[in-house]
């Protein structure tokens, strides 16, 4: 067994699909593992792979030519997923899916395809669930910021939303396990930066119209409910604890 | 009535969300529209719910009435004229602040405005059409709005207002004519239903226009909906899904709402409802809507005259499966996408799935499994390569037990299956007689 590692990102992931399907070793003798995860396996050959531009973009290409940009798309998600065992699970199903082509993706019945389907749709449900909980608040400079908590990494699924629908506002999504933000200037696009933003709950405007729009939000929230109807099962199903202490309502 | 005249924004926010609660609309679905450069917002056809609330509701919109001051005096209503409660009204501007600001911070997907009525019907839809133009025109603001056509407004005022909403509603209340007069009497069921059949015409009209009316502008793109009180007045529940398929295919609704009844009044014409609201009435009322909506099921095959109310144990579409085991089992690998949609425990997106795999093979049932398939309840009506997932007899009596749960089921089985039953040391046999099967699925099936 030949273990390509390759880094934790699309071109990590791809560059390492590229080196173990170019090995020619046969697929069944090859796997990809991210770097430093895990411990090491018996009787296998550690390759490290390296990075280019070159080879991410001709996976890229074949995938979007034979197999279309859908299943692109899919393995763009996956590749944000936490689980451990994803650049492989990529591999063997890109392994379907460039041979079936667009049909892939409605083959559930093969397991491959059926890891990747899965870990996508957790992927873009969690992506869906912070685009709703995510909470703005201004800071002193004027700058809404957001901090989320997400356990895969999707603040970048989560950037057209915000910069389609407060293009005339400068925000940040600030994604405080990762130390990794979306920073959007106003009327400008966004870019992804790697940063410290510790101390941003401390920059939160602490008078004035923050303070104000927060009491009345949470007054709101509490006077909306039905009380004869209480039901905080039903609640904690649709809007899961892990969420809340990002939340202003639930602050 | 107590009206003070300088009233904080908190507490008037306090007041007037409190008095819209009751009204249930809150999605935000229904309109794709991109952002614009210079305005705040954009709609998303599936809907967003940015938070849920204590009783377990999403919070999609900011849900609020312009006032709770109100001509009218219906009898289940906490704003009725005879009530003393705290009044209070917004200004408009007030209005457009709050949605600005709440918009801005990701706490909410738009406005949902209401009111009561305030002078005359003529005033206050004036009113809400001032706040609208207001907001969409001054402070800018292209995210989504729901807003109530009031009963007895000026056409002319309902179709200015449908251009600037995305989604308008009036509500019927109470599924008969004879309900409303009892416990509405100032509203009638024609005043409802003439600002419903407007919108729909003013929607019709538009999809058949080659150039559109305004450029840009649409009349209320995410379609109208309606609400119905659940428990407050005699109806069954046949006579609510008979009303409620109506206004679907008459009225071309996008949503009926059901509401389970709060008896906020204390009226002598109102039902005491001991037990609290109807909560699982609504709950099967909501799950028939959805059979009627997306899984191509009547109404009349749901209920009948004869048996006008749903079965407390088991869902809509178990009971239908159970009174239809003829058709059953079906196999999952041939039947076409219609007839798998009826199984139970196979939904839409299992059903698209089944239909769009099984091109490429041959399922069996872990791969359905995978596919979202709830094989507890599946696994009665189906086949995979001929073959049942349990021992396969298709028994209306067998199903159903095993149907109505885990806890149920074991008292059942002691009642009413010798074959089924687990050995006792102290068997002594049947003292008293037991229940005739017959009864115990009457009894299941709620026809006692």
């Amino acid at each position: 067994m030949t273990i390509f590692v390759c880094g934790d990102t699309l071109e990590g992931i791809l560059c390492g699909v590229y080196d173990a399907w170019m090995s020619r070793l046969g697929h069944a003798n090859v796997a990809l593992e991210l770097e430093d995860r895990g411990n090491l396996r018996m009787f296998s050959q550690y390759r490290q792979v390296e990075e280019t531009r070159e080879k991410t973009e001709k996976v890229i290409d074949a995938i979007r030519q034979k197999a279309g940009q859908e299943v692109y798309e899919m393995v763009f998600r996956v590749s944000l997923s936490r689980e451990e065992d994803k650049a492989d699970r990529i591999y063997r199903f890109l392994i379907y899916a460039l041979n079936l082509k667009k049909a892939v993706t409605d083959m559930l019945q093969i397991p491959a395809v059926y890891e990747v389907f899965r870990m996508n749709r957790n992927v873009g449900n969690e992506a869906h669930l912070l685009i709703e909980f995510a909470r703005f608040s201004r800071t002193r400079e004027g700058i809404l910021v957001c901090g989320v908590g997400p356990k895969n990494d999707v603040i970048i699924l989560m950037a057209p939303h915000f910069a389609d629908r407060l293009p005339g506002e400068n925000w940040i999504i600030y994604d405080e396990g990762r130390h990794k933000a979306i920073v959007h200037k106003a009327n400008q696009g966004w870019i992804i930066v790697h940063m410290d933003l510790g101390q941003w709950k401390e920059n939160r405007m602490d008078s004035g119209d923050q303070k104000e729009f927060e009491q009345l939000w949470k007054v709101f929230h509490q006077s909306i409910a039905i009380r004869e109807r209480t039901n905080y099962v039903c609640q904690r199903g649709h809007l899961p604890l892990r969420f809340r202490p990002y939340m202003t309502e639930f602050q | 009535m107590l009206i003070q005249e300088q009233m904080g924004l908190k507490e008037k926010l306090e007041i007037l969300s409190d008095a819209a609660k009751y009204d249930v609309a809150c999605t935000s679905s229904g309109v794709d529209r991109k952002g614009k450069k210079g305005m705040l917002g954009n709609a998303v056809s599936a809907g967003l719910c940015h938070s849920f609330a204590a009783d377990g509701r999403c919070v999609s919109l900011l849900k609020i009435l312009f006032t709770n001051q109100c001509v009218y005096d219906c009898r289940y209503c906490v704003n009725r004229r005879s009530n003393d409660v705290k009044r209070a009204s917004f200004t408009p501007d007030e209005v457009c602040t709050l949605t600005m600001e709440f918009y801005r911070r990701n706490y909410i997907e738009g406005l949902f405005l209401s009111s009561g009525i305030l002078v005359s019907p003529d005033y206050t839809m004036d009113l809400i059409f001032q706040t609208l133009w207001k907001l969409r025109g001054e402070y800018r603001f292209n995210g989504y709005i729901h807003v109530k056509a009031i009963p007895g407004a000026d056409p002319a005022l309902i179709e200015q207002v449908g251009l600037l909403a995305d989604r308008m509603s009036v509500n019927l209340e109470l599924p008969t004519a004879e309900g409303l007069k009892n416990l509405a009497p100032s509203k009638s069921r024609t005043r409802i239903l003439a600002p419903m059949r407007q919108i729909q015409r003013g929607i019709r009209t538009q999809r058949t226009e080659i150039i559109p009316y305004e450029r840009g502008r649409r009349f209320v793109p995410a379609g109208q909906s309606t609400q119905m009180i659940v428990g407050a007045t005699p109806e069954n529940d046949y006579q609510m899904i008979k009303v409620a398929e109506a206004l679907y295919q008459n009225y071309d609704l996008k949503r009926v709402f059901y509401s389970a009844f709060v008896r906020v009044n204390d009226d002598s014409r109102l039902p005491v409802l001991p037990g609290g609201p109807p909560l699982l009435r609504e709950h099967r009322l909501y799950q028939a809507d959805w059979l009627m909506r997306f899984y191509g099921f009547r109404a009349d095959e749901l209920l009948t005259e004869g048996q006008p109310h749903f079965n407390v144990l088991l869902d809509p579409k178990c009971d239908w499966a159970l009174r239809h085991l003829d058709i059953f089992p079906v196999e999952v690998n041939r039947a076409d996408y219609q007839t798998i949609l009826r199984v139970p425990g196979i939904g839409v997106k299992s059903a698209k799935r089944i239909v769009a795999a099984r091109r490429s093979g041959v399922l069996d049932f872990p791969d359905l499994k995978k596919m979202g398939v709830v094989l507890k309840r599946a696994g009665y009506f189906i086949t995979c390569g001929g073959r049942m997932l349990s021992s396969g007899k298709v028994d209306q009596d067998y199903i159903t037990s095993q149907l109505v749960g885990e806890e149920r089921r074991k008292t059942w089985d002691i009642t009413n299956k010798d074959s089924y039953r687990q050995l006792s040391m102290f068997d002594d046999g049947w003292l008293s007689p037991p229940p005739e099967p017959q009864d115990v699925r009457m009894a299941v099936l709620g026809q006692m």
